[in-house]
């Protein structure tokens, strides 16, 4: 009863005529593990905007410290991540207390972590943060977490995805599948924290980072690989537009960046609000260094009320890449 | 639980009570399953965790009865007790009859008749369809019998019940009330102490249930592992290395008596030859031989059925 991301419906390695099925399965199922049917509506254009927004930034911040700290395979924030965003939008949370994030979060990778038969240190974790929930109080919030998920915890999400859209590309060469795979993979982790793309479906996101690694990997190619996803039966053409361009500027923007700080090492980038950030931190060496390779600039747009913890956010990704 | 209120025990599935139950704000009738859930300092263990998520998937499947929702009771005495003892209450949609007794009903009683054969083969195709499924995500059900097969004779719907709690809840050899769990569909392998399932286990109770509809009678009725393996054997014939490779080293393989194949067409008389081959199929000593759930829906006995209907 294993449970993989990439393959979420079986636990034992199945024959190949079986397998037919499933994929169908995965694209009717998919909305069921979205945070909420009228996302975009409650999140982006409630007056509560403001609140949510930091909330989980907050909390996603606190995950991928986690991640760090207990040395987590990414699948297991990963998956935190998603239960926490169902979780939030379905449940009213009260904002104002500030335990409650650190609670939601420290159950959340719980539950990932069981899902993943991982142990994960809860006590070891809370100590570094420097907070502590006794045993009940987190099983408590685990059976709320799970209550609110209606017990549907195999999330599905775009890495379930990646083998069907690959199929699609009929690439021959097997390295290069896997390069094309890999880049999708790493392009899909750091999407998973930028709010923008929260709004979109698990098999649109895999698709978008497909087509976006393959136009970085294999440009002569991109408009067959774009011609052939779009053609799909389950594939909405228009938001897959709109999502590989809101993705595309994601990474854009992380790499423009990097070149930047490539060839100015003198800048000095970190901003006030970014130095309160890395001082939380108990790797405060490191999160300067990855805080300096922040688009700052570009996001100010961006930044708007909840300031803070986007810049944060921002670290946190980099360093997520510095552990894949 | 007080949403639903409880109105008789209906049975004792293969993991805990059933019962009958309202749902007080729909008014819709739901079976509940109580689970036991053994906390500990971990809280919800992972197992059953995995396992109760991997049901409200698989439930999505026409085939498969709806997981409607999960709830949680804790019914710890003490507060200060770390490992409670709690209860989930899996709750499931409610069918009125299920295969056992649709053909009991139809052996004895005041109409005694045979099942007509486009139900028979519209049951089992449903049921191979159901089985397809879960067999696709990797889920064994390993307890297939006609009591878990749950009907809904308005819709001629068949069901799978009692589903999928594997690892969490291991499969026991008496139920919760001691009552011996039956023996009857219980693949050759299992009963001969292979430590590797397959999905073939569940093609082998598909098989003897197919048997069972035709002839309104169980086709290997044993009441102990031994008996159950010689009513096998006489019907089917005593295994051997040639068509089943590795027999004899099974953990529980002794000497047998050594019987011939019987002919199998004369087990289900009502049956025609398309159903016979179906039947060998499935019934097939080599697990790696029985046919899988998706090939046995393209089996030609399925040719007179129209599939675009299911």
């Amino acid at each position: 009863m294993e449970f993989d991301l990439e393959n979420p419906f079986t636990s034992f390695v199945v024959e190949e005529e079986q397998q037919s099925g499933t994929i169908l399965d995965l694209f009717v199922s998919e909305s069921d593990h979205m945070p909420s049917q009228n996302f975009t509506t409650k999140f982006l254009e409630d007056e509560m905007e403001g609140f949510h927004v930091s909330f989980r930034q907050e909390a996603v911040s606190l995950i991928l410290q986690a991640q760090f700290s207990c040395n987590f395979e990414p699948f297991i924030p990963y998956l935190a991540v998603t239960y926490l965003d169902r979780f939030i939008f379905r449940q009213q949370i009260q904002f104002g207390k500030p335990w409650i994030v650190k609670l939601l979060v420290v159950s959340c990778i719980s539950l990932a972590a069981k899902m993943k038969n991982t142990h994960f240190p809860v006590s070891e974790f809370q100590r570094e943060e420097g907070f502590m929930f006794d045993a009940q109080t987190i099983h408590r919030m685990e059976l709320l977490i799970l209550d609110a998920l209606n017990w549907r915890m195999r999330s599905i999400t775009p890495f379930s995805f990646l083998c069907f859209f690959i199929s699609l590309f009929k690439l021959k060469d097997p390295p290069l599948t896997q390069a094309l795979k890999d880049r999708a993979i790493d392009i899909i982790f750091k999407a998973h924290n930028e709010i923008k793309l929260i709004e979109f479906k698990p098999s649109i996101i895999a698709a978008s980072a497909l087509l976006l690694s393959s136009h970085e990997l294999f440009p002569l190619q991109f408009s067959a690989f774009k011609a052939s996803v779009s053609s799909c039966e389950y594939v909405n053409k228009e938001k897959l537009l709109k999502c590989f361009d809101t993705m595309q500027e994601m990474v854009e923007m992380e790499e423009g960046f990097d070149s930047i700080s490539m060839s100015s090492s003198t800048r000095t980038p970190v901003s006030v609000l970014d130095y309160k950030c890395s001082s939380k931190s108990s790797v405060s060496q490191r999160t300067a260094a990855a805080t300096a390779v922040m688009p700052l600039q570009k996001r100010e747009t961006k930044r708007r009320k909840t300031n803070g913890f986007c810049s944060e956010n921002r670290f946190q990704l980099s360093r997520i890449q510095q552990c894949l | 639980m007080e949403k639903y209120e409880k109105l008789e025990k209906v049975g004792e599935g293969t993991y805990g009570k059933v019962y009958k139950a309202k749902d007080k704000a729909s008014g819709k009738l739901v079976a509940l399953k109580k689970t036991r859930l053994e906390m500990d300092e971990e809280g919800i263990p992972p197992t059953a965790l995995r396992e109760v998520s991997l049901l409200q998937l698989l439930s999505q499947s026409l085939y498969v009865v709806r997981l409607l929702c999960v709830e949680h009771v804790d019914s710890s005495t003490s507060t200060n007790d770390s490992s409670s003892k709690s209860n989930l209450y899996l709750v499931f949609e409610y069918l009125d009859t299920d295969l056992k007794k649709f053909i009991d009903s139809h052996r004895k009683g005041v109409n005694p008749r045979p099942l007509p054969p486009t139900l028979i083969q519209s049951f089992l195709y449903q049921l191979c369809k159901g089985v397809a499924h879960c067999h696709s995500h990797g889920v064994l059900h390993r307890d297939l019998k006609p009591q878990n097969l749950l009907l809904d004779k308005d819709k001629g719907l068949l069901k799978i019940a009692d589903l999928g709690l594997g690892r969490a809840f291991t499969v026991p050899l008496k139920s919760y009330t001691h009552e011996i769990v039956t023996l009857w569909y219980r693949a050759p392998e299992v009963l001969l102490g292979s430590t590797h399932y397959s999905p073939a286990v569940d093609i082998w109770s598909v098989g003897c249930i197919f048997a069972e509809m035709v002839r309104r009678q169980a086709l290997f009725p044993g009441d102990s592992e031994f008996q159950q393996l010689l009513h096998i054997f006489r019907l089917l014939g005593t295994p051997t290395e040639k068509e089943w490779p590795g027999v004899t080293s099974l953990r529980d393989w002794h000497v047998y008596p050594v019987w011939e194949p019987q002919n199998l067409a004369r087990a289900v008389p009502s049956l025609g030859p398309e159903g016979v081959d179906l039947l060998s199929s499935m019934l097939k000593y080599n697990p790696a031989d029985r046919i899988s759930a998706k090939a046995a829906m393209d089996h030609p006995y399925f040719d007179s059925l129209d599939k675009s209907q299911y």
